[in-house]
């Protein structure tokens, strides 16, 4: 995705003090600083809470991948009521599933398996920035 | 939590106890063994679960091992044990038999537990050798709903 288009929106869990939502953080934190930078911008939950204009607007005109890190589902519960389109819902829980020898302990700071965890949950929320950034074919170049 | 919001309800199938934003049911058609797993008999067989209590405070369940059809085992023996997103839990039998039936849903679905602790959440049937001995160990839903509530407040106390 080149400059000056849309970028697909990261939501992850805001909540503080439970693992599962540092996770959802620290894969959204790898997608738009390390992996994806240029296609994926991460958009602060309590922001869009809050009513952020900017948030709000984020939210409005790019595609959003929310990631949960409880069943509560408030990232994206969120964008739903803010009338964004979730391309794409992650769950920790669902991550763990998948990956069960990744058990994540740890809350200011993960384990080495929450670590992993949280890099495969990241290359999974890639495949489909990649894939929505295809699919926006440069319309909004 | 807070127990000064605590309110209570008698429903046609359930006891209801509402703590602050948490609600917890009990099935008034089953047992409980007191830390929280329920017995139901159909017949000499008893189906057996976890209470809505017990799967709302062990958090979202991630994994269940149940113990394999064949097995026999005592009252108070260890069942199952599921991982939650908060701990890894140890289930009691609620009666002496062997087990003759593990829910396959446990397997590729265990998040039913929290979806439906009374109903498609059940954990596994045992083939009971003497339910009426174990029946009488147990609480009724009245009884558990005594146990349950008195935990609640004392969780709601150290919130």
């Amino acid at each position: 995705m080149s400059e000056g288009r849309r970028k697909v929106v990261i939501m992850p869990c805001s909540g503080i003090g439970k693992t599962y939502g540092t996770v959802s953080r620290e894969a959204a934190y790898e997608v738009t600083e390390d992996l994806r930078p240029d296609d994926a911008q991460l958009v602060a939950l309590s922001l869009l809470v809050l009513g952020d204009e900017e948030a709000r607007a984020a939210v409005a005109g790019s595609p959003a991948v929310t990631i949960d890190g409880c069943k509560l589902a408030c990232a994206t519960k969120m964008v739903e009521e803010s009338g964004g389109t979730v391309a794409q819902d992650f769950a920790v829980l669902n991550a763990y599933r998948r990956h069960r020898q990744l058990k994540p302990q740890g809350i200011a700071e993960l384990n080495e398996a929450g670590q992993k965890l949280a890099h495969v949950l990241a290359e999974e929320i890639v495949a489909v920035v990649d894939s929505l950034s295809r699919d926006d074919g440069g319309e909004n170049a | 939590m807070k127990s000064d919001s605590m309110t209570q309800s008698n429903m046609s199938e359930f006891l209801e106890l509402t703590v602050d934003k948490f609600t917890f049911r009990v099935a008034t058609d089953r047992y409980y063994h007191s830390e929280g797993v329920w017995a139901q008999a159909e017949g000499n067989r008893v189906r057996i679960g976890l209470s809505d209590f017990l799967q709302q405070r062990s958090g979202d369940v991630a994994f269940v091992e149940v113990k394999p059809e064949g097995t026999v085992l005592a009252f108070d023996d260890e069942v199952a044990v599921i991982e939650t997103i908060k701990a890894n839990i140890s289930l009691a039998l609620p009666v002496t038999g062997r087990v003759v039936e593990v829910n396959p849903a446990m397997e590729v679905a265990p998040e039913v537990i929290n979806q439906d602790p009374y109903g498609e959440g059940w954990l596994a049937v045992i083939e009971a050798s003497d339910w009426e001995s174990d029946r009488a160990r147990l609480l009724d839903s009245q009884a558990y709903f005594l146990v349950m509530k008195q935990e609640a407040e004392e969780e709601a106390k150290r919130l």
